[in-house]
């Protein structure tokens, strides 16, 4: 073998043996160890960044516990494999938020037929292969947001007529699917309130911006924003405010997370008019989670459903100091 | 330039170029340098990129965690075939990149050409019912996909030739404009190709079998091999990429080689959005993102040079592996998959050298 595939093998192992052993745990300890694996589809969206840190942080509180999350980066066939992977290695829980539900529901099923307990985190597959499935009620979030903007509109012009730009997260998820037909159920009751321009975003707040833009050139006259989640709706005031028009028009976002960069804040900044608490789904999960992990008898529901609150100006404070977990 | 004194000893008095696909006899490689006479050329030699793959396997059985039986994951058989699945897609489209590249080319739309085909199949699955049967249904679907791939193909290959374009910018401008016609096709939307008992379902559980799926990337590398090793277009392919005037003045098609290297790759890609579109149940004009960069660098690492004339299918078919394994070993070791990009990177470049450094000896 040549000098220089000899120093090719060399610094290979050298960068393997790095990379695999700086992620290596503790010492081995005689008490049972759980292995708990968590396939997460997207980091980069501040909805799943808060629910890693909130699942880190309370499973951390279990010693016994070792976590850990992949990031699949959006990518269906990047979490297929990254699923795969963890079957292999056999977790004694894996929990999953699922990227799109067609692609992901035959692995989960894989998973399931490998006798490892399947938490499926707040977006739906397409057939239940899961042990439990928590998550929110999407549909009525539609509705009451879709309510909200009724009653705005309302107050704002006698009765109820607007127009309304709608921006979407990515199509392929049930919950982008129940939060536009729930608002839809309650807009078909009035007429006169149109939906003039109906962008996707796939839940990204730079696209977001720029589907706005576009809006915002094909429509003089703009009432209502109502993006399915809060990053989208603050890329839509942002194109506003580039344009000079964000006072003509109120923004409503979904998820309504605390912190500083969170929708809560951005009510009490008035950048939005009004936010929907999406429940992070992570506090059900790592209860149930742990219940399965410890007690052999234990039968979870087949489905946990939790239910939003509605953020405006007048109760944000007040959520904002509940919804902002100490780093 | 004795590879074309070789050509012209045997064929003396013969001025027409031989048809493109035909199986031709060697010529008697007296004086044939060594990268060019397949069969004076010892294997270790064409597979400068084994050794590299042995030493990852060793490392990732070494690095593999341990079931709580004591077998060894890495090795499991589950596993290593849950590899060959997952580097099938790339694979496929990198054993056509390969010859793109080896006329010294490359072909930047092939994750566009992905995407397109699995909205053609999934569209023709769902929104179209011809008089067939399922088989024949199915049968018409993947062909219209991979028609679609080939037609961008030949009119990537056709503007290579024919205008006088890099092949960067060619596929370029064919990578934005095909991604934005498979968008087009659905507005934007997934088509699910969904479970139950109809033809989209049927074609999804077929397709998505390992054996198919694996036997697929087998079988494409063996043809492909065969005809770069073993055929007289295959001769051509590395003679335009290792010098392409000699090869201009020597006569050759290269006009037709090209056309013929680039409808190829796009109808791999076809090829292997088909694969994609039964593996995630869905026809997704999102597809295949940034996966030129993944073949290529299968194709790089496997020891084909970017300047054209040299290299090898089996060649690509080892770094396609040791890319699966990399990913698996890093995977298996729960490394966050931020720093398994770090890593990919940093094994091209080291891949990269050593072969640059190969060529200097």
């Amino acid at each position: 073998m040549s000098k220089r595939a000899l120093k090719f093998l060399i610094v290979t192992q050298l960068g393997l043996l790095t990379a695999c052993h700086s992620s290596k745990s503790g010492p081995a300890n005689e008490a049972r160890q759980y292995f708990v694996a968590f396939s997460q589809c997207n980091n980069a969206e501040p909805y799943r960044a808060a629910q890693n840190a909130l699942m880190t942080k309370l499973w951390a509180q279990h010693t016994d516990v070792k976590f850990v999350i992949s990031d699949a980066g959006q990518d269906d066939n990047k979490q297929i494999a990254q699923i795969e992977t963890f079957i292999r290695e056999k977790p004694d829980l894996l929990i999953v938020a699922p990227n799109e539900r067609a692609p992901l529901t035959e692995v989960m099923g894989k998973a399931v037929q490998a006798g490892i307990p399947v938490i499926c985190l707040e977006r739906d597959i397409l057939e239940p292969n899961y042990t439990t499935y928590i998550a929110a009620d999407n549909r009525a979030i539609g509705r009451m947001a879709a309510q909200f903007i009724v009653d705005y509109l309302t107050k704002k012009y006698g009765r109820p007529q607007g127009n309304v730009v709608q921006i979407r997260g990515l199509l392929g998820v049930e919950g982008e699917i129940d939060r536009n037909d729930g608002a839809h159920e309650v807009f078909a009751r009035y007429p006169d309130i149109k939906i003039v321009h109906d962008a996707v975003a796939d839940w990204i707040q730079a696209k977001a911006k720029d589907r706005m833009v576009e809006a915002l050139r094909a429509n003089p006259h703009i009432d209502v924003v109502y993006a399915h989640n809060d990053p989208m709706a603050i890329g839509a005031y942002l194109a506003a405010r580039e344009l000079g028009r964000e006072h003509e028009m109120i923004f409503v976002g979904v998820d309504g997370l605390g912190g500083p960069n969170g929708g809560i804040k951005k009510v009490m900044d008035g950048v939005l008019a009004a936010t929907f608490v999406y429940p992070l789904c992570v506090d059900k999960a790592v209860e149930v989670g742990n219940q399965i992990l410890r007690d052999p008898n234990f039968k979870p529901d087949k489905i946990y459903t939790l239910h939003s609150t509605m953020i405006t100006p007048q109760n944000a404070a007040e959520a904002y100091k509940q919804f902002t977990f100490a780093e | 330039m004795k590879f074309f004194n070789a050509r012209m000893n045997a064929s003396q008095h013969n001025t027409e170029p031989p048809p493109l696909a035909t199986t031709g006899p060697n010529p008697a490689p007296s004086s044939c340098p060594k990268g060019t006479a397949a069969a004076a050329r010892p294997i270790w030699r064409r597979l400068q990129a084994l050794p590299a793959l042995a030493g990852i396997i060793l490392v990732a059985i070494l690095l593999s965690p341990h079931a709580s039986d004591g077998s060894n994951i890495f090795l499991e058989t589950g596993n290593l075939t849950d590899i060959l699945r997952q580097v099938s897609v790339i694979g496929i489209i990198a054993v056509a990149m390969t010859f793109v590249i080896l006329t010294a080319g490359i072909d930047l739309s092939v994750g566009s050409i992905l995407a397109l085909s699995t909205t053609v199949v999934a569209m023709a699955l769902t929104r179209w019912s011809p008089p067939v049967g399922d088989a024949g249904h199915i049968a018409l679907a993947i062909g219209a996909a991979l028609a679609a791939g080939a037609a961008v193909g030949a009119l990537n290959g056709v503007v290579v030739s024919g205008a006088n374009i890099q092949p960067f910018v060619v596929t370029l401008a064919t990578m934005i404009g095909v991604r934005g016609l498979a968008k087009r096709l659905t507005d934007n939307a997934n088509i699910d190709i969904g479970f139950g008992r109809d033809v989209a379902a049927v074609f999804a559980d077929f397709i998505n079998q390992k054996a198919v799926i694996i036997g697929s990337l087998l079988v494409m590398a063996a043809v492909f091999w065969l005809i770069l090793d073993r055929t007289v277009f295959g001769r051509y392919v590395r003679a335009v990429g290792d010098n392409e005037r000699a090869a201009r003045y020597t006569g050759l098609p290269i006009a037709r080689v090209k056309i013929w290297v680039y409808t190829l790759s796009g109808l791999l890609s076809a090829l292997a959005g088909v694969i994609y579109a039964a593996e995630n149940h869905q026809g997704n004009p999102n597809a295949g993102i940034a996966y030129e960069l993944d073949a290529i660098a299968a194709v790089v690492i496997g020891g084909t040079s970017l300047m054209g004339g040299k290299g090898s299918v089996s060649g690509t078919l080892v770094g396609t592996l040791i890319l699966g394994i990399l990913t698996n070993i890093l995977r298996l070791n729960n490394v966050d998959s931020n720093v398994e990009m770090m890593v990919k990177a940093v094994i091209i470049l080291v891949a990269v050298a050593v072969m640059a450094g190969r060529k200097a000896e």
